[in-house]
């Protein structure tokens, strides 16, 4: 029985509440401890440095392009951000470091040296036969380098990452992200880099919902969340972290008792763009307290020394460790500095002294490091500076090619914005359903079902066919969902696979994007569609930009069901109709059945489909029965739907405002004889303009109707297209009909007032007849 | 240094001028005295020639742009000269003069005021946007509201739907007759296919070629006249209802059209008709012909009429209703018929030239009318009119009196006829004189006398050998 009757009892015995103590800078160990210890080995030792020595030269490089003093690109003309991380190279390769090559990071804006140093790391794990698959020109047969040895094929491909890091920042078609991202998104997902991302917090749920997914695919990898100090005063990181720390992944309500594998980096380099951590925009000294908000154990929390790489890479092999073990989250805060300002535009002089640089940087992690590997007898003066020509040639060849590489063809620059892929064929690893218990049983009456359970038989359906697919949000599990279509689903699939979030609409959307990146297919929902606008960055930001933004370099599969209260009397936030926001918002889909049978058949497709859609749904409907075949049917996106035929004009409409049109339909032939055209959009993006322009060419008049208010509506969208392609068919001005342009009112008599019904629309028509 | 070419103001009466043709392009050498551009005044179209010698820097007004007199038309200079600033010019208002012209019913005139709109245009005459060599309404012409602001109203734009448009055209008709019942009255699809019905447009047999050409030139296929074939419609149909249709007149006929409605309709016309025994005189035209004084029956009919005038002032005289006004003058008009039109030079102080200069002067402004190079101002002042038809082998017409005048005398052919002359029946040359007089000024009798007195002196071969 997997629901959880929760018996809670009245309990006011006095107490005092531990916050329990968080470890700072603990850590003992010098490189000679570490060698001894065969913690770590000479040539890992030189591999720190030299991925540091990478990441200074590769910031170093923009600082100089900047002032045309970068000798191998002499009159390069750079464009683009400069967020440069110098003086930080310690925390992203030490924290790289403690990770395996198939483990994943999210990382930030100024995330150069996280993509480096996870890159160099993951190629450096991987085989000869992976190794050949990257180097340039492979499969060809003739790759450019005559590699052959395992050094020189790492260091071949070690090049190309480095190129193509560059090729990225110079918004390159050879960069990692085919120049749609550039400095700010430069990440190799087939690195397991998830991304670096340019909104402040904006990847630390997708990192959390990456880690979920690899709690559920008990895939043994650990998710490493790179986030400044700015950061943690954002609140889906607040929100990500309570996610993360979540009871019901550890306790006696899951059969899989094993905490998030996550760790928590706050690279503290203690200033959001100018804005104080310390004493200014936070009450804490130490940013690592946050973690006691969230969970008993304080997430494990410690602070280590940022700038001492090899103190960084000692507290994430144990964070990692634990993570494997099921005993995450961690949260790990790297005490570092920023050299430069937030960009190379801030003259830093007006929040900082220059003696606080000059302390920070007396501590440079490659020069203490440099002098350790010296001390240890690893490198002797000759091969110290060796190594440094070596990167500062290859970062030189790979810039230089990077430059002479090709830019991305301006006929291509909305390529990417979708994939065409769907999954027709389901793995075999993804077909193992277990039910826990019997589905539950829908009430099919005259081969009639209702909306709501038409939505509940294809999750059901995809559910079964796919345990990739998952589904959560708030109250769908025990509970069934506010509007209980979900009701029963916990029973039979439990709560791997269907379970109750916080009330964090941010994280909800935020993790999905993060579960879809590592592999699952997740159903979530948002109880009202007014709240989409608290995930509006995970949703419009995150779901909608990251395959065009990562150059295809992966795709969201993820539905997020949201459901529009509008009619029920509940006020200004529990009744929009915002479809038109999001088709707004290029890289989503968004769709709107309008009947039972479209519901199911379109909830199908768009959980088979490979990209990010939102999946409007109406409260209003959920009663609506309708015929809804038993057999197994798909309706393809993006197609409209003639919903009635006529000849005179023709009635465009979507989700609700549909049976209004059909309603208007009926009244204009019974009042006027008028033989009017039903036109069902059910998806607004992608668009069937075709049908639409079809029926209007037919007719030479036409409303467009959603249930919207009429300011800034896809319904303008509508008519814009007509008249732009269908001028000469038009016998009339193509008229919308929406909500008043106000806020949904409760009264029953003002809300009336303000939705479309079918009188408007009927009105409207006779207006162009 | 920029010279500025202005519109010339070549009659005193001229307002405003069209421009019809500029015979230099912008950019092109211009040297004095070459024809620069062409004028159409409400009377003539005229070549002007440049006074500057330069390159062409500007042309301010385009073709078939109509602007008051002395405005820039273009500027003359060095190429690189700046070139001064042109500002808009709006039409000058109407002057007391033209104002009291009547009103006319200016047909076919969609936008009263401004068939050319020299006041929107004229700052942007290089925008390439080259108007249609139009014939403007003289604005004297325009309907006015004697004391009234209040602006003619605005011209009702006939309302097709783009649907509907797409179906006229496809079906080349025209939408005017058309009547619309969508909303506002705008024509929608059904309203045109209802009228195709109505007016059997399906069983027309129209032919590709004729469709296209039908097309091409504004053809209504539901207006081109039937042939005995009925419904086929064919190129040579459509050839036909090209050239049926409507054409614009041009600047000159209509000044013809509405000078002589007014006169028609607004002046009590009578008629006199003499028979003139020409014999003699012809007979002794050919004796001074062969003397190499080759004078005209016109010059002998002027002459006679010029004389009659002096001896009745009523038949030189003008009258606006209500006051008569005699002419101490005689400026007579002579009818010449060219090819565009009608014109009507002037032979000023017709009674004081010998029969030889009137030959000289008539013969010059003959010439000049047929090449179309009379200045307004030869054209303009006449007291009395003659319009020889003889020529053309009429027996007897009567002419329309020029407005402002009395009468007008009609000559018709010299015609051989029997006539009974001392109680025999002899073969005279006959000439028929027909008076068209203005029954304000002129009486019966008074007109009978005058053609009689013109008569009398033309058939007085002694009264001509006395002026020879």
């Amino acid at each position: 029985m997997p629901n959880y009757l929760s018996n809670i009892r009245p309990d006011f015995t006095p107490a005092l509440v531990q916050c329990g103590a968080i470890a700072c800078y603990q850590f003992k160990g010098t490189l000679s401890v570490e060698l001894a210890s065969g913690r770590l080995d000479r040539s890992q030792a030189i591999q720190l440095l030299e991925d540091m020595l990478t990441i200074r030269e590769f910031e170093e490089m923009i600082v100089k392009l900047r002032s045309g003093a970068y000798d191998p690109l002499p009159n390069f003309n750079y464009r683009g951000p400069t967020h440069v991380s110098i003086g930080q190279e310690a925390a992203s390769t030490g924290a790289c470091a403690g990770l395996q090559g198939v483990d994943y990071i999210t990382s930030t804006h100024r995330g150069h040296g996280d993509s480096i140093a996870k890159g160099c790391v993951a190629l450096r794990a991987m085989d000869d036969a992976a190794l050949r698959r990257r180097v340039p020109l492979a499969g060809s047969g003739k790759a450019d380098c005559a590699a052959v040895r395992h050094d020189e094929l790492l260091e071949a491909v070690i090049e190309d990452h480095v190129f193509r890091t560059i090729a990225e920042l110079f918004g390159k078609e050879g960069g990692y992200c085919k120049g749609r991202g550039g400095g700010m998104h430069i990440a190799d997902f087939t690195l397991n880099h998830l991304g670096a991302n340019a909104i402040v917090g904006g990847g630390v749920p997708i990192a959390t919902g990456a880690a979920m997914a690899c709690r559920y695919l008990q895939n043994k990898r650990v998710v490493c969340c790179f986030a400044g100090d700015g950061a943690y005063a954002n609140g889906v990181v607040l929100e990500s972290l309570n996610w993360a720390a979540m009871g019901q992944y550890t306790n006696d309500i899951t059969k899989h008792a094993f905490g998030l594998p996550i760790i928590f980096v706050i690279q503290n380099n203690h200033y959001g763009m100018t804005g104080r951590a310390l004493k200014e925009v936070t009450g804490v000294a130490t940013l690592a307290r946050r973690a006691a908000g969230f969970a008993d154990n304080n997430m494990h929390a410690e602070v280590v020394n940022g700038m001492d790489v090899l103190a960084v890479r000692d507290v994430m092999l144990r964070a990692a460790a634990g993570c494997r073990q099921g005993q995450g989250p961690y949260l790990v805060e790297l005490n570092t500095y920023r050299y430069y300002g937030h960009s190379l535009t801030d003259p830093r002089t007006e929040y900082r002294t220059k003696d606080e640089e000059t302390a920070w940087k007396a501590l440079d992690p490659i020069t203490i490091f440099s002098r350790q590997l010296l001390e240890a007898g690893v490198l002797n003066k000759d091969t110290l500076a060796a190594l440094e020509q070596k990167v500062r040639d290859r970062n030189a060849r790979a810039a230089q090619r990077s430059a002479a590489s090709s830019d991305p063809s301006p006929a291509d620059v909305i390529k990417y914005m979708y994939t065409d892929t769907t999954c027709e064929v389901v793995p075999e690893s993804a077909r193992q359903t277990k039910i826990v218990k019997e589905l539950p049983v829908i009430k099919r009456v005259n081969g009639e079902l209702t909306y709501k359970d038409a939505i509940k038989e294809a999750l059901i359906e995809e559910m079964l066919r796919d345990n990739r697919v998952i589904h959560y949000g708030e109250d769908v599990a025990d509970y069934g969902g506010a509007f209980k279509v979900t009701k029963g689903l916990l029973e039979a699939f439990g709560r791997e696979r269907i379970f109750n979030t916080p009330i964090s609409e941010a994280a909800i959307c935020g993790t999905a994007v993060g579960a879809s990146m590592v592999g699952l297919r997740p159903v979530v929902e948002l109880m009202y569609m007014d709240f989409a606008l608290m995930a509006s960055d995970q949703i419009s930001n995150q779901a909608a930009k990251w395959h065009y933004m990562s150059g295809a370099n992966v795709e969201i599969a993820l539905v997020i069901r949201a459901s529009v209260g509008g009619g029920k009397g509940y006020g200004g936030q529990h009744s929009q109709t915002l479809e038109s926001m999001f088709a707004h918002i290029p890289g989503l889909y968004v769709v709107y059945p309008a009947t039972p049978f479209d519901a199911k058949g379109m909830l199908k497709t768009a959980i088979r489909d490979n990209n990010p859609i939102m999946f409007i749904e109406s409260q209003l409907l959920y009663g609506l029965k309708g015929p809804v075949p038993e057999t197994e049917y798909l309706v393809p996106l993006g197609l409209a739907d003639i919903k009635r035929e006529g000849s005179d004009i023709t009635l465009v409409a979507w989700g609700p405002a549909v049976h209004d049109a059909l309603k208007a339909a009926k009244i204009l032939y019974d009042e006027q004889k008028v033989s009017a055209e039903v036109v069902d959009l059910r998806s607004l993006v992608p668009l069937d303009m075709e049908t639409v322009l079809q029926s209007v060419r037919k007719t030479g008049r036409c409303v467009v109707a959603s249930q919207a208010v009429s300011i800034g509506s896809f319904t303008g969208e509508i008519a814009s297209n007509i008249m732009a392609q269908a001028f000469d068919d038009l016998d009339a001005p193509v008229l919308r009909v929406g909500a008043r342009d106000g806020i949904a009112p409760q009264s029953h008599i003002l809300e009336a007032a303000f939705l479309p019904n079918a009188q408007d629309i009927v009105a409207a028509a006779k207006s162009i007849l | 240094m920029v010279q500025t070419v202005i519109m010339p103001k070549l009659g005193q009466t001229v307002e405003e001028s069209t421009v019809v043709k500029w015979h230099k392009r912008e950019g092109e050498p211009v040297k004095k005295g070459e024809i620069l551009f062409e004028i159409e005044t409400d009377k003539a179209v005229l070549e002007i020639e440049s006074f500057f010698e330069g390159t062409l820097l500007k042309i301010v007004v385009a073709e078939g742009q109509t602007v008051p007199v002395s405005v820039p038309v273009a500027f003359i200079g060095q190429p690189g000269d700046p070139i001064p600033e042109v500002k808009p010019i709006s039409r000058p208002a109407p002057s007391a003069e033209t104002a009291s012209t009547p009103a006319a019913a200016v047909p076919n005139v969609r936008q009263p005021l401004s068939t050319v709109t020299p006041s929107t245009s004229i700052a942007s005459p290089a925008s390439g946007v080259r108007r249609p060599a139009q014939r403007g309404i003289n604005l004297a012409l325009a309907p006015r509201r004697a004391g009234s602001d209040i602006p003619p109203p605005p011209p009702v734009r006939k309302i097709v739907s783009p649907r509907a448009r797409r179906l006229i055209r496809e079906c080349v008709i025209s939408a005017d007759p058309i009547p619309g019942t969508g909303p506002g009255g705008r024509v929608v699809e059904k309203d045109v296919q209802a009228y195709l019905e109505a007016k059997n447009y399906a069983v027309l047999k129209i032919t590709p070629g004729a469709k296209n050409l039908a097309r091409k030139n504004g053809i209504d296929l539901l207006a081109v006249p039937l042939t005995a074939s009925r419904e086929r419609i064919t190129v040579e149909t459509i050839q036909q209802a090209i050239a049926e249709k409507p054409k614009t007149m041009s600047k000159m006929r209509q000044v013809i059209a509405q000078r002589l409605t007014a006169s028609f309709t607004t002046t009590p016309h009578f008629y006199v008709t003499v028979s003139v025994d020409m014999t003699d005189l012809l007979e002794w035209r050919k004796i001074m012909k062969d003397q190499n004084k080759p004078f005209t029956v016109t010059d002998f009919i002027l002459k006679a009429v010029a004389l009659a005038l002096v001896e009745f002032p009523e038949l030189n005289s003008s009258t606006d209703g209500h006051a008569t006004r005699w002419h101490s003058r005689v400026h007579l008009g002579m009818a010449v018929s060219i090819a565009e039109g009608l014109v009507v030079p002037v032979i000023r102080d017709a009674n004081d030239l010998s029969i030889a200069e009137l030959h000289e002067c008539t013969a010059g402004l003959a010439l000049k009318a047929r090449d179309g190079k009379l200045t307004p101002d030869e054209m303009t002042g006449s007291t009395f009119t003659v319009s020889n038809m003889g020529m053309l082998d009429v027996e007897h017409f009567t002419a329309i009196i020029n407005p402002g005048e009395s009468a007008i005398l009609a000559v018709a052919s010299t015609i051989p006829t029997p006539v009974v002359r001392d109680g025999k029946i002899e073969v005279r040359a006959i000439m028929k004189i027909t008076l068209s007089s203005d029954h304000r000024l002129v009486d019966g009798a008074c007109a009978a006398r005058f053609v009689n007195r013109v008569k009398s002196m033309l058939e007085d071969l002694e009264l001509w050998k006395s002026m020879i």
